[in-house]
């Protein structure tokens, strides 16, 4: 039967394939150019920290992808990893519970609190950008509360592992566990019943309603996948820095979110693949990572990832309005 | 308003040989009108005529290939929506083009800034005297949120009316009224005839047209076809002129006596309806008339679980049945193709194949997920029954024609096995061509054994498509009357609650 459709579909979309692979080339051409500018970027140590640093933040964006794929928004989630990697490590560093039972005891709560935001947002029904801005501040003080405001040092050699170590002569383990994170998100989303109802309520929650789509019940568990995957983000943040501090993990909402947009993930819902939401992130991270060896400093990195994600947002826009107009 | 002989009036506005074309389509080819002061000329066409493009024109909103137009015999080139405007043109579009957090009197003087001060003292001066004068009652301090639609309807005429225009469009403004202001309508425009304004009154309703117009112009297919004096014409000629053949040959024949029941609703009542109480046999079409707000769409809701019920029962193949969501009506084998397509319908975005399958995903899910063999298998056999026109089902539905993404829709419903369908204004929107491919669709499903409700507005729909008639008036059943008994006369009397049954 795949013949028929070959058969009925004409030759590749090619402007459609250019323009879905735009980010790409912009990676490339970003890759390209720091390589002409630093001897030392273009090395395999160099790429590979780019990995390790951004393994988090895609995990992380993983997260909220489910989110944003499914029409909703959620700024809480910096605050999520903060609280998850606090309880994790008040697990192991003062109730002496195992590193096996302290990773679960965290990954529990992190489920948790998306749990949370999805019960908030079918009940309240406003915006899911004002409940998380709500659910954001809660989960702060929690955080600061089960901390009690210090920083926890020394945290088991075995859990600075997850973000530290190496498996598989020599590839960090921090980056399997964003391999498989992306590779099961992708499975979600493409192959199960249950992503393509994410799309479906992302894209048209009315007709996702009428089409007989328990529109409910994915979106409470669509954050609770967004909550344990930003879980397993905040492990391996916390494992990599090896000490546990409330004031850890927020700010990641906003760089997983410029990453998603970078990425294709529309604001509105209904769209975005895997594979450009993790070139969002490499995007970001080449840049930051680039303009550090070329020797700009933090602050003028900020402005030039800004102008980078309005450059694209302006790119995507210009181009649905030109395709609008041509009909 | 047949009395009325108009003929002396002079011309305010002129249409000659005005062309428009868009790429691919031909939206207008050499029209020409005229409409004088003090009338209302009525322009009358199906979806796709070219009336939005012929109104778009005289606001000097799009720019025609060719022709001129002229007002007072004074030929315009370049006219931009301002210079239209300026020469005292005012259009009251479909779409309500109201600010609602602001106040009435803010609304109908919006746009009116004499200096850097808003004088609001003024503004609500203004619109209460505007408002007496239309005898209308509505508060110029009134938030426009907070009215109904109907009367969001009219402070956008008594907006255009601030203006003082000389002539005024008016795109179906009786869509969101009821009756009552439909009347009030109508002697708003009576008035302002009088007083010399020139009125193009757009509407699909043709007893609207006897009523208030002078003058009547068809288009068809971006064509003039002609122009006549209401009271010279009949409504058989304008439908023959507008439709371009006999009315017949739209309605494909059937030739099949319905079988038992599939659905019956024993007093079901909610989402603002009354107790209704009638039963819909396989391979029937019951057609549901009704003026807008009669709650028509609201049954529809009601029945596949949209909305929930305050009494009653349904009963599916004989067993009583209780839908709390769509997902159960689905289940059950009850869909609903919905009025709003691109709202409540289908996912625009989306390929031809996403859109048939999501409403059937448990028919194509394998051990580990969505077999995409068995989707495009499903996805072609929809695709090719439809005739949906498109190069393949990968296709975005965003890209097809209003037509086919009905067809889509219908699609998306027959794929997930419903026995039952209600149709919610099954061809608004659709082009008379596309609109024909759907009936024998629905007559084919009927002698396939489907019950199928349909909903619609349209009276030769719904006289050339029904084996019966369930007229419905402000919540409540007024009439279930066979075919055959059913006049537009007796089911309009019975939609506007003037008999009882």
């Amino acid at each position: 039967m795949s013949h028929a459709v070959e058969t009925a579909t004409p030759g590749p979309d090619w402007t459609g394939l250019a323009k879905r692979a735009a980010i790409l080339l912009v990676l490339l051409a970003l890759i390209a150019l720091f390589s002409g500018l630093s001897p030392f970027f273009f090395t395999v140590q160099n790429l590979t920290n780019v990995f390790v640093q951004n393994s988090y933040v895609i995990i992380a964006a993983v997260g909220l992808s489910f989110v944003m794929i499914a029409g909703g928004m959620d700024l809480s989630i910096g605050y999520q990893m903060s609280v998850v990697g606090v309880v994790t490590a008040v697990c192991m560093m003062w109730l002496g519970l195992p590193v096996p039972v302290s990773l679960v005891a965290g990954v529990l709560t992190g489920v948790g609190m998306g749990l949370i935001n999805g019960l908030a947002s079918i009940t309240l029904r406003v915006h899911t950008l004002i409940i998380t801005l709500g659910t954001m501040t809660v989960f702060q003080g929690a955080s600061y509360i089960i901390s009690r405001q210090s920083a926890i040092l020394n945290l088991p050699l075995s859990f600075k592992f997850i973000g530290q170590g190496y498996i598989l002569g020599g590839i960090p383990v921090s980056v399997v566990l964003m391999v498989i994170s992306v590779a099961v998100a992708s499975y979600i989303l493409n192959v199960t019943a249950v992503g393509r109802m994410i799309y479906a309520i992302g894209g048209n929650e009315e007709a996702a309603y009428l089409s007989g789509i328990p529109v409910t019940r994915v979106k409470v568990l669509v954050y609770g996948l967004c909550g344990f995957f930003v879980s397993i983000a905040a492990i391996v943040l916390f494992a990599r820095s090896g000490s546990a501090a409330s004031s850890t993990g927020p700010g990641t909402e906003f760089t997983a979110m410029t990453a998603a947009v970078l990425g294709g993930i529309s604001f509105k819902g209904g769209e975005g693949k895997m594979w450009g939401l993790v070139t969002g992130v490499l995007i970001l991270g080449v840049l930051g990572n680039g303009m550090q060896l070329v020797g700009l400093n933090t602050y003028a990195q900020y402005i030039v990832k800004g102008l980078v994600l309005l450059a694209a947002v302006g790119f995507d826009t210009y181009q649905k309005s030109s395709r609008g107009r041509g009909r | 308003m047949s009395g009325r002989d108009e003929s002396e009036h002079p011309v305010l506005l002129a249409l000659e040989h005005i062309g428009k074309t868009y790429p691919g389509v031909v939206a207008l080819d050499d029209v020409s009108v005229d409409f004088r002061r003090g009338e209302v000329h009525a322009l009358l066409g199906e979806n796709g005529a070219g009336k939005s493009t012929l109104i778009k024109t005289i606001s000097g909103a799009i720019r025609p290939d060719g022709g001129r137009i002229l007002i007072d015999g004074r030929s315009l080139d370049h006219l931009t929506p301002p210079a239209a405007r300026r020469l005292g043109i005012e259009v009251i579009y479909q779409e309500f083009n109201l600010v609602p957090t602001l106040t009435v009197a803010e609304n109908v003087c919006l746009g009116e800034y004499d200096g850097w001060r808003a004088d609001f003292a003024a503004y609500r001066r203004k619109c209460a005297a505007l408002m007496a004068d239309l005898e209308v009652d509505i508060a110029p301090d009134t938030l426009v949120r907070d009215l109904p639609s109907a009367g969001q309807q009219l402070v956008e005429i008594a907006k255009a009316l601030a203006k003082s225009p000389r002539l005024l469009i008016m795109d179906e403004p009786t869509a969101p009224l009821s009756l009552s202001e439909v009347e009030t309508l109508f002697r708003i425009v009576r008035k302002i005839r009088d007083q010399g304004t020139s009125v193009v009154y757009i509407s699909h309703r043709l007893d609207e047209i006897f009523d208030l117009s002078d003058r009547v112009t068809v288009l068809r297919d971006g064509r003039y076809i002609a122009t006549r004096r209401t009271a010279d014409t009949d409504r058989d000629e304008l439908i023959a002129l507008m439709v371009g053949r006999t009315l017949l040959e739209t309605y494909p024949p059937k030739a099949h006596a319905p079988g038992e029941v599939a659905l019956e609703l024993k007093a079901l009542a909610g989402n603002g309806n009354e107790a209704m109480s009638f039963a819909l046999r396989q391979g029937e079409i019951v057609g549901v008339a009704g003026l807008i707000g009669a709650g028509r769409t609201e049954l529809a809701k009601l029945i596949v679980g949209a909305a929930s019920r305050d009494g009653g029962v349904m009963e599916l193949h004989g067993r009583p049945v209780r839908f709390h969501s769509p997902r159960d009506a689905i289940a059950a084998g009850v869909g609903l193709i919905p009025e709003n397509r691109k709202e409540e319908g289908c996912f625009l975005g989306q390929s031809i194949r996403w859109n048939v399958s999501i409403a059937a995903l448990r028919r194509v899910l394998g051990r580990f997920g969505i077999r995409s063999n068995i989707e495009v298998d499903l996805a072609e056999r929809y695709f090719r029954m439809l005739r949906i026109k498109a190069p393949g089902i990968e296709t975005a539905v965003v890209t097809l024609s209003g037509g086919n993404q009905q067809k889509v829709v219908i699609a998306k419903t027959l794929a997930s096995e419903a026995r039952v369908l209600i149709f919610d204004e099954p061809t608004r929107g659709i082009d008379v061509g596309a609109r024909g491919e759907i009936y024998k669709l629905m007559v084919d499903l009927a002698a396939q054994g489907i019950a199928i409700l349909m909903i619609t507005s349209d009276m030769e729909e719904l006289l050339g498509m029904s084996d019966r008639i369930l007229v419905l008036h402000e919540g409540r059943m007024t009439g279930l009357l066979p075919r055959a008994d059913c006049s537009q006369e007796k089911i309009m009397a019975l939609a506007s609650g003037l008999t009882g049954n």
